[in-house]
């Protein structure tokens, strides 16, 4: 039971990132990004290239990972996104493009790493105990780093000059032009944030986790339903919405048999749905 | 005097529905200009076409002997151009002093800003009790002026506001009014009034234009426009 609850915090603190940047780009932009998933795998898949390939420190591979996917994720807007919305306000383009890039990204990344299932082997010596559980340092690493950043998103957000621009785009796009603010520059900027967000989960669990090619839309699903869960565009809805579904995850996977969980998890989030439609945490934009 | 904002012969259109029909007008330093006009007569969208939010399909618009047409929102208003917008439309999640803090976005001057927040807070005293309050939990009266307040911040030398008095009681109408005239004259500020209230709009404007159906059909000083008949009829519909 212990080891389940603790493999669930682990699971909740990688996921909340993931949620985090999922809800980001779309108080932003208005656009539930379909790709965020294979930002997810790239990011694995990009720390296993550094660290395991290449023989360079688990650290490196790690800001690897962000680098990388804040590159992609500006240039998904700047390519994409932004023209895309400059010819059409409806959101149905967008959705379309962002399922399209999905697809891309997946095959790029077929391409680029191959077809084969591909795991990080964090050795990090020590195991702590914890009550009647053994966790290995390596995942204590995992759960650190992920709660980190996203205590330094928060703060990001909450108290810098661009983590308020950030807010204000979100809420009125229109007026915060007025401002002054060039909200093309600063819509890639969130995009980057985002997607660096998910491809930092993706560089961490794939020390738990391994990645294929395939995996990203079951992963873009999984966000979708933390999203859900907490409230879509609201930043505290997504961590715990994320940590709840770490925690069914982690529970159902000690508890039930293998493919049952998930049929669990989307029963129940059905059900949640139909009782409380805007999630835990109540109306948009917190 | 010497010529700030010039609009030659604009037009423009929303998905192809013209709005504007070849408007012109003038803004002179130290002006308060007033545009009057029933609900979709093409006021709103004058601002909208000023500040970039919306392209004009033909015409020019010259700021200080610049052309402006063109530019993003944010490019036109880092030229000393702000716009309180119709509906207050302040950030409402965000506390009073961030709202604040938006409007000097492009401001680097630290020790600057807080000189003005607290000429603000001479201006607004109720602000200063708000500061750290969500702005959405504030009044109309109240929110209408965190969003002048947030103009104020970009330090304007060109203010557009866009039906300020909008849903608000009387009192406070009369309070904003006053704020006007006082940024007009101890300031030197030059506005640009867009209003449904035309008597107000006129009483504290120099000089006024009338629109219908996105024509300019008449203009003038605004103390002869408010004796005019023709203006009586159209726009003050006698009562009030």
């Amino acid at each position: 039971m212990t080891q389940a609850l603790i493999n669930g915090l682990v699971l909740g603190a990688n996921y909340a990132l993931m949620a985090l940047g999922l809800t980001l780009i779309f108080a932003l932009m208005g656009v539930l990004n379909f790709a965020h998933g294979q930002l997810y795998v790239l990011g694995g898949f990009v720390t296993y290239y550094v660290f395991t390939v290449m023989g360079l420190p688990f650290v490196v591979a790690v800001l690897a990972s962000i680098v990388v996917l804040a590159i992609v994720g500006f240039l998904f807007d700047a390519l994409f996104f932004r023209r895309v919305q400059q010819r059409s306000a409806r959101e149905e383009s967008s959705m379309l493009l962002a399922a399209g890039l999905a697809l891309l990204l997946e095959s790029l990344i077929l391409l680029g790493f191959g077809e084969k299932q591909r795991g990080v082997a964090l050795s990090v010596s020590g195991v702590y105990q914890i009550f009647d559980a053994y966790v290995p340092a390596s995942r204590v690493v995992v759960f650190v780093v992920a709660m980190l950043a996203v205590v330094l998103f928060i703060l990001f957000m909450r108290h810098t000059k661009p983590g308020r621009v950030l807010r204000a785009i979100a809420q009125d796009r229109d007026v915060t032009a007025l401002q002054g603010v060039n909200i093309a520059l600063y819509s890639g900027v969130g995009f980057a944030i985002g997607s660096a967000l998910a491809g930092l989960a993706g560089s961490l669990l794939v020390t738990i986790f391994a990645v294929n090619s395939g995996m990203g839309t079951a992963i873009s699903i999984k966000a979708f339903i933390m999203v859900m869960l907490g409230g879509a565009g609201i930043v505290s809805g997504a961590i715990v919405g994320a940590f709840v579904l770490g925690m069914v995850e982690a529970l159902g996977y000690a508890f039930l048999p293998g493919s049952v969980t998930y049929l669990v998890i989307f029963v129940g989030l059905i059900l949640f749905l139909v009782i409380r439609p805007n999630g835990i945490m109540g109306k948009p934009w917190g | 005097m010497t010529r700030l904002l010039d609009l030659r012969s604009i037009s423009a259109a929303y998905d192809r529905v013209r709005a504007l029909q070849d408007v012109s007008l003038h803004v002179d330093k130290g002006e308060v200009i007033a545009l009057i006009g029933a609900n979709g007569a093409g006021k709103s969208t004058i601002l909208r076409a000023i500040t970039g939010l919306i392209r004009p399909v033909a015409g020019e618009i010259h700021l200080e002997s610049e052309r402006i047409d063109g530019l993003r929102p944010d490019q036109i208003v880092r030229r000393n151009v702000a716009m309180v917008p119709e509906g207050r439309r302040i950030y409402p999640l965000m506390t009073v002093k961030e709202n604040l803090l938006m409007g000097a976005y492009k401001r680097s001057d630290k020790a600057g800003i807080l000189q003005d927040l607290e000429r603000l807070f001479v201006r607004f005293p109720r602000l200063k009790e708000r500061l750290s309050q969500s702005a959405g939990s504030l009044s109309g009266g109240e929110q209408q002026m965190v969003a002048i307040g947030r103009a104020l911040m970009a330090r304007p030398t060109l203010l557009l506001l866009d039906e300020p008095s909008l849903g608000l009681a009387p009192q406070v109408v009369r309070e904003i009014a006053r704020t006007i005239r006082d940024l007009n004259r101890e300031e030197g500020m030059s506005i640009i009034l867009v209003e449904q209230n035309s008597r107000m709009a006129l009483k504290i404007s120099n000089r006024a234009y009338g629109l219908s159906t996105g024509k300019i059909v008449i203009s003038g000083i605004s103390r002869d426009l408010l004796s005019d008949d023709r203006i009586r009829e159209i726009y003050l519909g006698g009562a009030v």
